[in-house]
């Protein structure tokens, strides 16, 4: 049985001018210590799908349909007591920027100690220990003093190691890293990765890796995702996704890459952007910038075809429209 | 170079946290305090008030409660600089012959505890509903919000006046000579909660959409704990800040009842009671009764209102000027 599957999952935010649907029909599985890149532009749902995992969208947002079974349990229909066990227990999340996730007034060692009370009956010594440990273990210069340290008295990657270590604290099963190194030094960036990386690896969590950066998915993750205003487009195994897309849009994505292109050439860019989620055309949502949009694709949206070990959303690859492709 | 250096060095590397002390002193707040004049005297000037009222029996040469001590025949005897004052009683005496110097430090002592009592019940209610309605929001949040409107829509000194005069004429002026104290500071504190419930709503509606909330949220703590643990110490500053001007608004709140006759009993005169139990005789001549508590009144409510003043400044990182 795998660690987590996500079934038809739909989530809306009811706004003003009516629901708007942030994510549709998304489905994919996760195996225990897999690891899953989710790659899309800004606005695709990306985020709201880290959220939703946990059920914790925020209001006027909520999971309209659909379910997503951890273990045994459907998280979207769960009251908010037993969501808490399993949030930051059995699923720990890390977020983009280090200096917003920490508490300013509350010491590293306090709000460790504090997850740890959450989920755990142990004493405040124990407690630190713990959170010792975990900070052994992602690598940080003299652990004991950061204890009690401010997060305001670290750097930027620092602060990262230590929320590293906070979605550590409880050996959880699964971590959703959502854009974990965008807001980091550059330099600092493969540090992180790395840390993440073998942390996963060593203890057998599932990671869920939610990013733009193909190079980072391409060095990280077995398994890629690539979402498109609120649907998955493509998912497969990494490398066949990155050497061999065949959806236009990852094709796009990784001929945008600036290793695609020649010094001196223009960077090869999408065209256009995409289409706000308050008004996605009829068809595939991608037609429009799409070089190879065919006539079935202004009407009708695209299922998930299954090539081989790939899944793709596109018209191109129906078995009716089997064009070969280049 | 020794070995010592090297330790300090590598110390310094790991960044050893200075003890607190150090770094209080070396902290903006306290460089602020160094160059503001006001500042320093309001605080010199407040403290004195808060020893002079902590100290009231030692400091008293007498017991302005004992009866026995009191002889009509030195009533309304001018302060000691002044022709026909007594030497007992540098300040004078009131139209009682209590001494008005040891009257004012009991007084004094007793103003300053039910504003800060008060205070404090406003602090503890305000804090809990602005917190519930910043924090759950909705539905909450209006009917909070809206009862914190109707609260504020009636003056404070109206509620009092009507709470006050309804208990003195259904329990008798004897039993409320013995709760007056406890009265005044539920009938102000209770009065005043929307003030904070306001600043503090205000504070957390900026403070819940940080990251470190979603992030308590994910590491799954129970919302009881993020509003008290997370989210309150962040809103601490306009809390101390409003706090400096209500307990000021208090101590004003409580001194007008008192004047009105609705606050302190004249057997156990606040600084309000005082200036009202003098003002029959600053015609007569005996001005010394009301003006000498009434300056006493007024500088600590102006020093109290200008170290607020000046904390607000410190505390606002918007004005922070190195």
């Amino acid at each position: 049985m795998p660690l987590l599957s996500v079934n038809n999952l739909e989530v809306q935010f009811a706004l003003r001018q009516g629901a708007v649907t942030a994510l549709r029909d998304i489905c994919f599985t996760l195996e225990r210590g897999e690891r899953l890149g989710v790659v899309g532009e800004s606005g695709a749902g990306k985020s709201v799908l880290g959220f939703s995992i946990i059920n914790l969208i925020s209001k006027p947002g909520a999971i309209t349909h659909g379910e997503v079974v951890y273990e045994d349990q459907n998280l979207a229909v769960m009251d908010n007591k037993q969501l808490r066990s399993i949030r930051g227990n059995r699923i720990a999340m890390i977020f983009q920027d280090p200096m917003m996730t920490l508490n300013p007034v509350l010491t590293i060692g306090a709000q460790m100690v504090e997850c740890l009370h959450a989920h755990r009956k142990i004493s405040k010594a124990e407690a630190r220990a713990i959170a010792l440990d975990k900070l052994k273990q992602v690598q940080i210069p003299s652990p004991e003093t950061r204890l009690d340290q401010y997060p305001h008295e670290l750097s930027g990657g620092m602060r990262q190691r230590i929320v590293i270590a906070i979605s550590l604290l409880l050996d959880p099963d699964l971590i959703i890293a959502d854009e974990p190194t965008t807001a980091l030094d550059v330099t600092i960036q493969a540090e992180i990765m790395d840390l993440i990386l073998t942390l996963c690896k060593e203890h057998n969590v599932a990671l869920m890796l939610i990013t733009h950066d193909l190079g980072v998915v391409a060095e990280v993750t077995q398994r890629t995702m690539v979402m498109y205003a609120g649907r998955i487009i493509e998912e497969g195994p990494t490398q066949e996704i990155i050497h061999n897309a065949r959806h236009p849009y990852t094709h796009g994505l990784i001929n945008a890459l600036p290793e695609m292109t020649t010094p001196g050439q223009r960077l090869n860019q999408i065209p256009g952007s995409m289409p706000s989620l308050q008004s996605i055309p009829d068809g595939c949502a991608f037609r429009a910038r799409c070089d190879r949009a065919i006539e079935i694709c202004k009407t009708q949206v695209p299922g998930l075809q299954v090539q081989q070990d790939v899944k793709v959303a596109c018209h191109l690859y129906s078995p009716e429209n089997e064009v070969p492709h280049g | 170079m020794s070995d010592n250096t090297t330790k300090k060095a590598a110390k310094r590397l790991v960044g050893e946290r200075p003890s607190r002390m150090k770094r209080f002193l070396g902290s903006h707040f306290w460089h602020s305090f160094k160059t503001d004049r006001v500042a320093q005297i309001s605080f010199l000037l407040f403290s004195v008030a808060v020893i002079m009222a902590l100290c009231a029996p030692l400091l008293a040469p007498f017991n302005p409660y004992d009866l026995a001590s009191i002889d009509i025949m030195d009533s309304e005897i001018p302060p000691s600089w002044k022709e026909g004052g007594d030497s007992r009683f540098w300040l004078g005496t009131d139209a009682q012959g209590r001494d008005m110097w040891s009257t004012i430090l009991y007084g004094t002592r007793l103003s300053l505890m039910i504003g800060i009592c008060a205070v404090m019940l406003q602090a503890f209610l305000g804090i809990i509903f602005g917190l519930a309605a910043g924090y759950i929001g909705g539905r909450v949040d209006s009917v909070l919000m809206r009862m914190a409107d109707i609260q504020l829509s009636f003056s404070t000194l109206m509620v009092a006046i009507i709470v006050l005069a309804i208990f003195q004429a259904s329990f008798g002026a004897e039993l409320y000579q013995e709760l007056a104290v406890i009265m005044l500071v539920l009938v102000i504190g209770i009065a005043e909660w929307p003030q904070y419930a306001r600043t503090i709503r205000a504070s957390v509606l900026a403070e819940k959409e940080k990251e470190y909330v979603d992030a308590a949220r994910v590491m799954g703590l129970p919302s009881p704990r993020i509003m008290f643990r997370h989210i309150l110490p962040n809103t601490l500053s306009p809390i101390l800040v409003i706090s400096t001007v209500q307990v000021a608004n208090a101590i004003i709140s409580e001194a007008s009842l008192s004047f009105l006759g609705l606050g302190m009993p004249v057997s156990q005169p606040s600084l309000g009671s005082l200036i009202s139990s003098g003002f029959a005789y600053i015609l007569s001549g005996s001005w010394w009764i009301s003006v000498i508590p009434g300056i006493i009144l007024i500088a600590i409510v102006l020093v109290m209102n200008l170290l607020g003043d000046w904390l607000r400044d410190v505390l606002n990182p918007k004005l922070y000027k190195g």
